[in-house]
């Protein structure tokens, strides 16, 4: 009883933590940005525990027989009875994992945001509100409330760049935010088809995956959800928003959109397109491989040509993200797995690239990289950082990276179709590619000698942003060092939505 | 029970009471606001305690049901919203042009459309119907060419009344083919000539008539031209009475005829309508991306919401009512508080997006309400207008036309474009010196942090939209 409390804090806790910096003034930036930095912190420390709580209730229980993931902590009761939209919320693996992810990168976002200098109280108030949404779609059950807070998201993401990002923001935050959007709506469209054509009257994703739907509907409503999905994973042709959005963003919300938002597209992919349509998902995935060329294949060679940090990272995060899809579309269980692993491993490894993008961006004021150079010396913490997430980016073992790409591409090569097969090898090549523009960038920017004459005066890492990077670089590892664990426990919930899918 | 004719008996009574208070204090103008705004509330009030189920008929032509109660609430809240936005544009000049006169008169139009709206609602014949349109469209007339001062006002008047005029001849036009093709005013009875021959063509003249009428008062597409130009050239005040009452009683109309008399072919209307409804929601949006002015810009806006309300037609008919129900009070909520804030940035500044620099530095509150406002008439969840379109869209997918609710959502797309126009004014925007300060008296406060608080929370508590689909499916 107190964990399904504490469960649902997870997403309740920022919004009441909003109320409560409502009547403090706003001139008191101090007080306001350390309760929300506290509230964060709670959070952080509620979600460690219930992974450790889920994962012991779910390795006593074993992986689950059937199509069902054995949900805890869930929480059931009518929400707006006039739609028969229910509040269902639960935490299987994988659902509880991408929380602990969410509550990571919202904390060190925080953090890495500690100095902005204008609006602190809204600025705060919305991380905390975009928090909330993320945790709910994870945490959600029920359609309705799983695109509630699918769509609360985007909104936040707007408001946050335009009022506080860099560069050409209006335009970068109209276009993420819209496109996001069209995501939704092609989403929120299918959503109707398969409340009505279910014909039970529920919107529960659990009930509804014993409903065969009619596969005339499945066949077009398939591909619209999940390529609705992919729209917020940036899945060609919709990769479109996610360099000009990361560029714009502040740093926070760059670590956002990145390390968790961009996951919900593959999570929705795979907790409702595919889980929820089957039939459908095995005759649609192979042609969604083609699209994931471009991802795993083109998104890599574009990162060689950019000079902008924040492009580059942008087009790695695709590129990789291609990975978690060509797990998606090469289905099978390893694949689904490697694909959950990789948004894992991802989130963080991209919070860390970001992070550390952009407390250097704070110092140098540029982020061309041919305007850089020889930053290691100035500022070696930053610049070890910087390097760390690159090596673990392009799959060096040790790290979270190694252990979900190569459980992708084990995964995806077990499938028999050759196109499949040749997909990932041109993937496994990509690394090749990443290599590059990773070493590259690293070079130009970190050795050699100090370009410009005002960046030796640039100071360090200072301590809340050290224990930022260090506590998101601890995670990278730990996935990295520890890989069986989490595959044992990821399984537990990958394991029903694959026998669903295989129905 | 005779009880549920006191509160229309009052309502009638209501703009006397307020005119009659005012020859009382000639001096003091705030009787006349405070009678007006405790009548509304008091009918308000006596609706609510109303116990609702079973359908009453009086005098063979007057009958209220739960959607009869339902519909009053909205349209007296909707007045009462009204008279409480207009009272400043009698206080001081505004937008502009100079303050309005006969605050007490305003209120007595207010009344007598929203009476008309009651008629519409409740009538079983074809006369009442009509009277009930008139009532509740002749009042706007004179209200939309208000300031005397003001040519624009007068062209907008003239321009709607000219409009309307013909929309009136259409619908009578229809009513006379309805009659001859039935033989009977009574629409229970035409219903029954429906059902016997629901292929005649004098009976499909009828229905294209009607709904071409109707359609001029919904502004649906393509009769929706005069809408930016009368809401530009009204006092605003009037453009939201129109923005509001005035739709939710073409609305009423539209859905009193396909639910009653026409019952038996809907499914024929089906294809009809979904046209209708597609093409007025892109006319909506796309007229509204390029406006720089706010009135101009929430017609159009209020013409794409038209088209919205007009899918929840197509579904079954308690989902439809209890969607529309909603809806229209999710969009008064969120209408007014757009226009709460508009009025407050128009009393001294030009009305125009320009308007909006730097509204988040000045006045947060206004900024946060101006946001939410926004986006809860583009329907982004958790807000009360996500809800209302979902019910919407719901209704609309229950029969199954997948296809037009693909295409309203992805048309939603667009909508939130123009609406982030509004916020990027307010957020994004820099701040511009020139530019006076705002003021923000108590009723403004009050009324903006009441409907903030109700948008922010109708949509994700049940209670509402629960009772609506309850009551309306007992």
């Amino acid at each position: 009883m107190l964990d399904t409390i504490l469960f649902n804090l997870i997403w309740v806790l920022p919004l009441l933590t909003v109320a409560l910096c409502v009547p403090i003034s706003r001139t008191q930036t101090k007080i306001i940005k350390r309760i929300h930095l506290a509230s964060a912190g709670v959070i952080l420390a509620d979600s460690i525990y219930l992974v450790y709580r889920v994962f012991g209730l779910a390795m006593a229980e074993g992986i689950p027989q059937g199509n069902k993931p054995t949900l805890q902590f869930l929480t059931d009761f009518n929400w707006l009875s006039s739609i028969n939209a229910h509040y269902i919320v639960g935490a299987d693996a994988l659902s509880i994992l991408m929380v602990f992810l969410t509550a990571i990168i919202v904390f060190t976002g925080m953090l890495a945001s500690w100095k902005i200098d204008h609006q602190e109280k809204d600025f705060f108030a919305l991380i905390q509100i975009l928090g909330a949404s993320v945790y709910g779609v994870f945490m959600s059950f029920d359609l309705v409330l799983f695109f509630v807070f699918y769509e609360m998201e985007a909104l936040c993401m707007y408001l946050m760049i335009a009022g506080w990002g860099t560069g050409n923001k209006d335009y970068s935050g109209k276009k993420l935010t819209l496109t996001l959007a069209l995501g939704s709506a092609m989403v929120l469209a299918t959503i109707f088809g398969i409340y009505i054509e279910g014909g039970i009257h529920s919107w529960d994703i659990t009930k509804l995956a014993d409903v065969h739907l009619s596969e005339t509907f499945q066949m077009w409503a398939f591909p619209l959800a999940f390529m609705g999905f992919a729209v917020s994973g940036s899945l060609f042709p919709f990769h479109f928003w996610s360099p000009d959005g990361h560029s714009s963003a502040p740093t926070a919300v760059s670590m956002l959109a990145a390390g968790v938002m961009m996951k919900m597209g593959p999570y929705g992919c795979i907790r409702v397109a595919i889980y929820l349509m089957p039939e459908a998902a095995r005759f649609w995935l192979p042609y969604i491989a083609y699209l994931v060329l471009f991802n795993v294949v083109v998104a890599g060679f574009i990162a060689i040509r950019h000079k902008d940090l924040k492009y580059i990272t942008a087009y790695s995060s695709i590129s990789h993200l291609g990975l978690i899809f060509l797990g998606l579309a090469a289905a099978t269980p390893l694949a689904f797995r490697g694909a959950a692993l990789q948004m894992l491993s991802h989130g963080f490894l991209t919070g860390l690239f970001f992070a550390s993008i952009g407390m250097i961006y704070s110092r140098t004021h540029t982020r061309n990289i041919n305007e850089m150079g020889g930053l290691m010396k100035v500022m070696p913490f930053l610049g070890v950082c910087f390097v760390i997430a690159g090596f673990a980016g392009l799959g060096l073992p040790g790290f979270s990276g190694f252990v979900a790409e190569a459980t992708i591409f084990i995964g995806s090569f077990q499938n028999e179709s050759t196109l499949i097969r040749m997909i990932t090898i041109l993937g496994i090549l990509s690394i090749t590619v990443t290599a590059i523009y990773i070493l590259q960038t690293a070079n130009r920017m970190l050795h050699g000698p100090v370009t410009h004459a005002h960046f030796k005066v640039l100071t360090d890492a200072d301590p809340i942003e050290k224990t930022a990077l260090v506590l998101i670089t601890a995670c990278l590892v730990g996935v990295g060092l520890f890989p069986g664990w989490i595959s044992a426990f990821l399984d537990t919930s990958i394991v029903p939505i694959f026998a669903n899918f295989m129905r | 029970m005779n009880n549920f004719l006191i509160p229309d008996i009052l309502l009638l009574a209501l703009p006397f009471v307020v005119i009659g208070s005012h020859f009382l204090f000639p001096k003091r103008h705030t009787v006349p606001f405070a009678v007006g705004c405790i009548g509304f509330l008091g009918v308000f009030v006596m609706l609510n305690l109303l116990v609702l189920g079973e359908t009453q008929t009086f005098l063979s032509n007057w009958k209220i049901d739960s959607f009869g109660v339902f519909m009053r609430e909205v349209l007296i809240l909707a007045a009462l919203l009204g008279i409480w936005f207009s009272k400043d544009y009698f206080e001081h000049d505004a937008d502009g042009k100079e303050q309005l006169h006969q605050l007490p008169e305003f209120i007595a139009a207010i009344s007598v459309a929203t009476f008309g709206g009651v008629t519409v609602v409740s009538a079983c014949d074809l006369l009442t119907l009509f009277l009930g349109l008139e009532l509740a469209t002749i009042p706007m007339y004179a209200l939309a060419a208000w300031n005397k001062s003001d040519p624009g006002g007068s062209e907008a008047g003239t321009k709607y009344i000219l409009m309307g005029s013909v929309a009136t001849a259409f619908e009578l036009f229809g009513f006379s083919y309805l009659y001859g093709f039935s033989g009977s005013m009574k629409l229970a009875e035409i219903a029954t000539a429906v059902t016997q021959n629901g292929t005649s063509p004098l009976l499909w003249i009828s229905v294209l008539f009607l709904i071409c009428g109707i359609g001029f008062k919904l502004t649906l597409f393509p009769f929706h031209t005069w809408a930016p130009d009368v809401y530009e050239g009204a006092p605003t005040p009037v453009t939201a009475v129109l923005a509001v009452t005035s739709k939710a009683v073409a609305i009423t109309f539209l859905v009193i005829l396909v639910f009653g008399p026409f019952a038996s072919i809907h499914t024929q209307l089906i294809p009809f309508l979904s046209i209708l409804a597609a093409v007025t929601i892109l006319a909506g949006n796309l007229g509204a991306l390029k406006q720089s002015r706010l009135r101009r810009f929430m017609a159009y806006s209020s013409i794409s919401q038209a088209g919205y309300i007009l899918l929840a037609i197509l579904g079954p008919e308690i989902v439809a009512k209890s969607a529309i129900v909603y809806y229209l009070v999710v969009y008064t909520f969120a209408n007014y508080l757009a226009f709460f804030v508009f009025g407050i940035i128009g009393q001294h500044r030009t009305e125009g997006f320009d308007s909006l620099r730097g509204l988040s530095k000045e006045n947060p509150t206004l900024a946060i309400a101006l946001t939410i406002a926004a986006f809860s008439l583009a329907g982004i969840p958790p807000l009360a207008g996500f809800i209302g379109k979902f019910m919407l869209f719901e209704s609309a997918a229950e029969a199954k036309t997948y296809g037009l609710i693909a295409f309203a959502v992805l048309n939603n797309v667009i909508a939130l474009y123009y609406y982030i126009q509004l916020i990027k004014g307010a957020w994004v925007d820099p701040p511009d010196e020139n530019l006076p300060r705002l003021e923000v008296n108590k009723r403004q406060k009050f009324a903006v942090v009441v409907l903030t608080i109700g948008v922010l929370f109708v949509g994700v508590v049940p209670f509402l939209s629960e009772n609506i689909r309850n009551i309306l499916a007992m």
